[in-house]
């Protein structure tokens, strides 16, 4: 365990380093928060769209924009330029299991994260008057499901990066990764305001979960058993990609090539 | 001037050439750049099913609108793609290189690189385009054809300034990567909606602070006849600014570069 938090908190100290780097991140992840607000606010001033009214989306989006920030540390460029530059050599000579370590270092941006949505809630609540709270257990079920969603986006991530093994450009596939996810996940839009032909796979695929199962929850749309259920296919997909991963990990060892020494 | 072009040409073409050695990964990017101008479409079909105009703007002017936008940021990769990689050279002290080339430095910056998702986005920005065009009122005479095209150079020219003062930046805030410009350009997504959404204060902002609404909203109104469209014409006017702005911030860069030392 000792090491694995040493790789956490070894992450999150390169991640303050850069503080005006991280700060100029936010800042362009706030704008595009308010971007999103913006539109939404035209658009549901002549009344509510597909059963959200302006109380809920914003609160919709903010839970979506929050899902985007958690747990989207810079581990996965890491991993990526390691890979591509054959340092990754020396991580398979280290003493730790792979998936763990890289693990550790996708959580080290947990703290500031927080703090960055601690932020964007409060401005949100402050400029935009209010904001809608869930009952006790409703808070309680969302607060399960949003933990889960660091885990459950680091598989997705790490499946995603292990692309470097086959190609040498990380770049295009982290945008494909992205795109694919922002639709499926309903940040872009609610599932629910999906055309039938996208709403269809959306069900089905894991990115729902990261998403629009939090928001459901927060939202008091999935009460009881639905909300229990939603959990449980979170937790489903979590333990169904960790494994994935190791499957796929052992086929991209044997495509790994590192020249010279 | 023309041995200048000749150099960028020259340079660009061996970027491309060392890019196309690499067929999945040009594929993968034209493929990831066409995904987000699907993604624009699906946000605003999604919508617009709900609602029948935001903000006065119709669906296919909304499309046209979000297409521009798409279109204009795909000249970026292909065209300017280097400039993002000054953060990295400064950081590196690798800006040594160009500064004893004769010559221009920043012409060697700009196009030490192409991002082949630029294709995915022209492929993806152009179909809206030309869906938003044809199902959208427009009176078309010669002079309408001419001032939309010089709009649109106007537009291309205003993002790529943009981006090469963001990047510029870099000499300032220094670090490995340009987040400044990223910021500056990620901003201005919000333009790829009708300006008139937003407050007063982003709507301000993004005229005279950013110039962001002349890349599409502004040249976008004029040819739809909007309400105050005139304000499109002066488009090429702020992309000479722009050009003048991002000229004299790199030039000033330039002169607080201090190498690495090596």
């Amino acid at each position: 365990m000792r090491p694995y938090l040493g790789l956490l908190r070894m992450s999150t100290r390169r991640i303050l380093t850069y503080r005006l780097n991280s700060l100029i991140l936010w800042i362009g992840g706030a704008t595009f928060l308010a971007g999103s607000l913006a539109v939404w606010h035209a658009l549901l001033s002549q009344g509510e769209i597909g059963g959200y009214d302006w109380d809920q989306m914003k609160a919709y989006l903010l839970i979506g924009w929050a899902s985007g920030a958690i747990g989207s540390a810079y581990g996965d460029w890491w991993m990526a330029d390691r890979i591509l530059d054959g340092h990754v050599a020396t991580d398979l000579t280290k003493p730790l299991d792979y998936q763990w370590a890289r693990f550790s270092e996708h959580m080290g941006g947990l703290a500031t994260e927080f703090i960055a949505i601690a932020i964007a809630a409060t401005a949100i609540v402050t400029f935009t008057g209010g904001m809608v709270v869930p009952g006790p257990v409703q808070a309680l079920l969302f607060t399960v499901s949003f933990l889960l969603v660091a885990p459950l986006k680091f598989a997705i991530t790490y499946i995603t990066t292990m692309a470097c093994f086959w190609t040498q450009n990380f770049m295009g596939v982290s945008w494909a990764k992205d795109a694919i996810v922002t639709l499926f996940s309903g940040a872009l839009i609610p599932l629910a305001l999906l055309p039938a032909w996208l709403a269809g796979p959306a069900a089905v695929l894991p990115f729902a979960s990261i998403t629009a199962t939090p928001a459901a929850l927060y939202l008091g749309q999935a009460t009881g058993w639905e909300a229990l259920r939603l959990l449980a296919v979170q937790a489903v997909w979590i333990l169904v990609l960790w494994w994935g991963a190791r499957l796929i990990w052992r086929r991209a060892l044997r495509a790994l090539t590192v020249h010279g020494g | 001037m023309r041995r200048t072009l000749r150099i960028y040409r020259r340079s660009l073409g061996a970027h491309l050439r060392a890019v196309l050695e690499y067929e999945a990964d040009f594929w993968i990017l034209v493929v990831a750049g066409l995904l987000f101008q699907v993604l624009n479409l699906i946000f605003l079909s999604a919508v617009f099913s709900h609602v029948p105009a935001l903000n006065g703007w119709s669906f296919p002017e909304a499309v046209l609108l979000a297409g521009t936008y798409g279109f204009i940021n795909g000249l970026g990769p292909l065209f300017f793609e280097g400039t993002w990689r000054l953060a990295g050279k400064i950081n590196h002290g690798e800006l040594d290189y160009p500064l004893t080339r004769p010559a221009p430095v920043l012409v060697q910056v700009v196009s030490a690189g192409i991002g082949m998702h630029g294709i995915g986005d022209l492929i993806g920005g152009g179909a809206m385009i030309g869906w938003g065009l044809a199902n959208s009122d427009i009176y078309w005479s010669p002079l309408r054809i001419g001032g939309a095209l010089v709009l649109l150079a106007g537009s291309a020219t205003i993002l790529l300034s943009l981006i090469v003062l963001g990047n510029a930046a870099s000499f300032w805030v220094g670090g490995n990567h340009p987040v400044f410009a990223m910021t500056l350009i990620r901003t201005g997504d919000m333009a790829k909606y009708p300006l008139s959404i937003y407050g007063v204060a982003v709507r301000a902002a993004f005229t005279v602070l950013v110039p962001y609404a002349f890349i599409s909203f502004f040249p976008a109104s004029w040819l739809l006849g909007k309400e105050s469209a005139w304000i499109g014409l002066l488009t090429p006017v702020v992309a000479v600014y722009c050009v003048y702005l991002a000229r004299l911030v790199f030039r000033r860069g330039l002169r607080r570069y201090d190498s690495a030392g090596h």
